[in-house]
């Protein structure tokens, strides 16, 4: 108990940065949701802080306050201090992970998913079928599982095979200019191979080889919120090796929660850092290939802006969406977080839902058909409470409407911002 | 702690979710935003109304419990600090704006409504609620009120007792009290929301208001002054107040914090000026533009060199340099001591200098911006509360900070409250006598001192 204070002491620079201003309780989705201060960055540093200065003596007790977190990191954008929140959560919690043990689902979950990616390729087709027949189609491709407590939640169909294993290896473009690595991510590679077809296909499109990994290695994050934080520098770390080892130019991603994990924070647990920048998607081909789209869309739209998209970024996706998506684009009066956060769904899933349904009401109230967000996490959220609410909105990632619309109306190679 | 029969007694109150006991919930409601050691309360209660209120104060005057009431704990002098333990009622869940009434010009609204969206909801109608303290986006107009909140407007709009026209609280027996109304002019009985504003929870528990609203007005101008004293930029704000004109806003900031700022902005801020003025008119036209002329030929005459901000751009990215002070200075040193003392306008230059001597004087960092229009400075103490040497030099300098603003005809604390921060320090400004009437007051309205003990130094 002793070590353990110590190592919570460890956190003290950190957490002296915080003035209990109260600011996040402005920017936390579940303090907007609850109005309690234990659900605020500054209740749970102040929770911190007690256990390290002697007075709450039940450290353990407050890991359920720290895991009452989506890791959205809206509270350390907005905290005027720059409390670095999403650091000094995720080591706190993994040093109190060592007396509150993990419950034996989370075990068994992270050791298929961090330890087995094969055997997880695996048993994809099997939850294809399962869905297939153990659930009610709602409409297109999302289920409602029959069962258990999933029964609640409206789902993506699982991909019959994972995107790696169809699309592993390099895809060279007609007239290389450049190579980049794309990490696909778990999601993308079970619920969203679209997303990663997608992303060959514009590449290589406007000349960039692409190489995908045959096998695709979580990048940990779910661990680290789950206070396993070994496991989680050993998936950076594997990650970032091989990134590491191929030659190429810059690293892809269409998971910002993914992109954060491996770029921002795994750096900082584990010291490694990448050879190669790392750049979404979109931001790739906005800032770096200079593409316009300017697609027309039929719709009536808006864009859900993900929390962990990189923060410097978060403006310029908004105009890159605004400038090239040519159609009625609505900013939804709610920018909120959509309440999704990984393992805090899973562990939470009605609290997590209702953050989401606020603004799926919204999208209904507002006629919106279509609902753009470059993140599959975002997407997955989304999609659950906007079937609920009733609305008939489609959630996409832009880069599926741009590949649909290279095909259709064949956007030059040429039309770059620096090409022209 | 409380025992299981009196724990019973709140949950038949509030139901099972309605209040908190368990150490790791209630030690979050152990302190405010004033750095002082954290208390924590026995008991936590969410009331959804006034009944559930009514009964818990009921409860509370039997079993002799101490009761603190608290909305969003923004609060800057430990005044939310359950420093008796006891119960802490949180206001947060009444949040309802009852009504914007346009043609009658007011609002009423419960006491855990946060003030931004008090101010946005006036706005959609047309109207403007013009208190604006630096939390707005989190404080509650409950605690906005027993503080009596002010903000960057105050100079030409005044401060939240000046639109508060009525208020519904319980004293510690459970009466309903209802003081002023809706009315412009209203003089039955005692001017009850006279008393409450910055009261600091220690008169009742107050649970609704009725605030004025005004007409939004339609035209402004912003602009920057840039000095090479400091002192000639306080000149300008007393020359500028002479000269019979209000600006809406006229704010004020050191080289220190300027340099701070742009570090950590990149707004483009003149980093080699000794102070910055930000002064914004507002009005009608004409008028605002007959002013800005005064104004412009003051500046010119103190050596200031002004830059319009033509754009609305430009304008925000003023307005974000200032609202940046104070968090910008927050990164440099783990501890930060923000103080509020207030004097009179014209004594804003002599404020200063006794500022600067005081950093010279017990070597300390002290970044200092603030509404300068109003008297109003915030010099911004940066230190580390480990270092046991440097506190105490902080704590002299604070002491004489408060007597020189005292000297200069000002007060210890032009916004930011009392609390058990400033208790010692009251008598001192107010005198003895006043001391006496205060406790006799508390003593009237609640005779076993449970509301917000201790505050105050009641």
């Amino acid at each position: 108990m002793e070590d353990l204070i110590k190592e919570l002491k460890e956190l003290e620079e950190l957490v002296l940065q915080c003035m209990k201003c109260g600011t996040c309780q402005a920017h936390c989705p579940l303090y907007q949701k609850d109005l309690n201060e234990s659900a605020v960055a500054r209740g749970k540093i102040s929770l911190i802080e007690s256990v390290y200065e002697g007075r709450l003596d039940k450290a353990g007790s407050i890991l359920k306050h720290l895991d009452y977190c989506i890791l959205c990191g809206r509270c350390k954008e907005n905290c005027p201090s720059g409390v670095k929140t999403d650091e000094i959560f995720l080591r706190a919690k993994a040093v109190l992970r060592k007396i509150e043990k993990l419950p034996s689902w989370g075990k068994v979950v992270l050791k298929i998913v961090m330890e087995k990616p094969d055997l997880l390729a695996r048993v994809a087709p099997l939850m294809h079928i399962g869905l297939k027949f153990g659930a009610k189609r709602v409409k297109d491709d999302i289920f409602k599982p029959l069962l258990g407590s999933f029964s609640k939640r409206n789902i993506k169909q699982v991909a019959s095979k994972p995107f790696t294993k169809t699309h592993g290896g390099l895809h060279k473009a007609d007239n290389e200019k450049m190579k980049v690595y794309f990490y696909p991510g778990c999601a993308a590679n079970f619920l969203f191979p679209e997303w990663g077809e997608a992303i060959i296909s514009v590449l290589n499109h406007f000349g960039v080889t692409v190489y995908v990994p045959e096998i695709n290695k979580c990048c940990g994050i779910p661990a680290a919120t789950l206070g396993e934080i070994e496991t989680y520098k050993k998936m950076v770390d594997e990650n970032l090796n091989h990134i590491n080892d191929i030659d190429c130019e810059y690293v892809i991603t269409c998971c910002p929660t993914c992109q954060y994990a491996l770029s921002e924070m795994g750096p900082k647990v584990t010291g490694i850092i990448a050879n190669k920048p790392f750049f979404d998607i979109l931001m790739f081909l906005d800032e770096v290939l200079g593409v316009n789209f300017e697609v027309k869309l039929n719709e009536r739209y808006t864009t859900h802006i993900p929390c962990h998209y990189r923060s410097t970024k978060k403006e310029r996706l908004k105009s890159h969406v605004a400038k090239n998506i040519k159609g009625e684009n609505i900013t939804l009066e709610n920018q909120s977080c959509c309440g999704f956060g990984g393992t805090f769904n899973m562990k939470k899933y009605d609290d997590s839902k209702a953050v989401g349904m606020s603004k799926a009401f919204e999208v209904k109230s507002k006629g919106i058909e279509k609902l753009f967000t470059p993140c599959p996490g975002c997407a997955m959220q989304l999609t659950d409470a906007i079937v609920e609410s009733g609305s008939n909105a489609k959630v996409e990632h832009p880069i599926v409407y741009y590949a649909r619309e290279i095909v259709k109306s064949g956007i030059s190679k040429d039309k770059t911002e620096k090409g022209q | 702690m409380l025992s299981k029969s009196l724990v019973k007694k709140f949950e038949e109150i509030l139901g099972q979710g309605g209040y908190f006991t368990k150490p790791e919930d209630t030690m979050c409601y152990s302190y405010d935003a004033f750095s002082a050691e954290p208390v924590q309360p026995d008991i936590v209660v969410k009331p959804k109304n006034e009944e559930q209120i009514k009964q818990i104060i009921t409860l509370c005057k039997n079993e002799n419990i101490p009761l603190v009431t608290r909305g969003a704990g923004t609060n800057l002098s430990g005044g939310t600090v359950p420093v008796k333990k006891g119960c802490v009622l949180l206001t947060t869940g009444l949040n309802k704006i009852l009504e914007i009434n346009e043609n009658d010009m007011y609002a009423v609204v419960e006491a855990g409504v946060v003030t931004a969206n008090l101010a946005n909801a006036a706005v959609k109608n047309g109207l403007f609620y013009p208190p604006d303290p630096g939390s707005m986006n989190i404080s509650t107009i409950g605690g906005n009120v027993a503080e009596n909140a002010g903000g960057l407007r105050g100079l030409k709009y005044g401060v939240t007792k000046d639109y508060l026209m009525g208020v519904n609280f319980f004293d510690m027996d459970g009466n309903y009290v209802k003081g002023g109304g809706k009315t412009v002019k209203l003089v039955t009985g005692f001017n009850l929301p006279g008393l409450m504003v910055s009261s600091e929870g220690l008169l009742g528990v107050m649970t609704k208001f009725v605030l004025k609203l005004i007409p939004k007005p339609k035209f402004s101008r912003s602009m920057l002054v840039i000095y090479d004293d400091i002192i000639k930029a306080c000149e300008t704000v007393s020359e500028i107040i002479a000269a019979k004109i209000l600006p809406a806003t006229l704010e004020l900031l050191d080289n220190f914090t300027i340099k701070t700022v742009e570090d950590a902005t990149k707004i483009g801020l003149p980093t080699a000026a000794d102070a910055l003025l930000l002064i914004e008119l507002d009005g009608h036209e004409g008028q605002v533009m007959d002013d800005f002329e005064v104004v412009k030929k003051i500046c010119e005459n103190l050596k200031g060199n002004i830059k319009i901000a033509e754009t609305v751009e430009d304008k925000n990215r003023l307005w974000e340099a200032r609202r940046k002070a104070l968090s910008s200075l927050a990164r440099l040193k783990p501890t930060l001591i923000l103080e509020d003392a207030t004097v009179v306008r014209s004594k804003i230059p002599g404020m200063m200098r006794a500022i600067q001597d005081i950093t010279k004087k017990y070597n300390l960092t002290i970044g200092t911006f603030g509404h300068a229009g109003d008297g109003n400075l915030h010099p911004t103490i940066l230190t580390d509360k480990r270092d046991k040497d440097e506190m105490l030099r902080v704590e002299k300098a604070i002491d004489e900070i408060f007597a020189k603003a005292l000297e200069l005809e000002g007060t210890l604390s032009g916004e930011h409250g009392v609390g058990f921060a400033k208790a010692k320090y009251l008598e001192m400004e107010v005198g003895r006598g006043t001391i006496e009437y205060m406790k006799k007051l508390k003593k009237g309205v609640d005779p076993y001192n449970l509301l917000n003990p201790q505050k105050m130094g009641l």
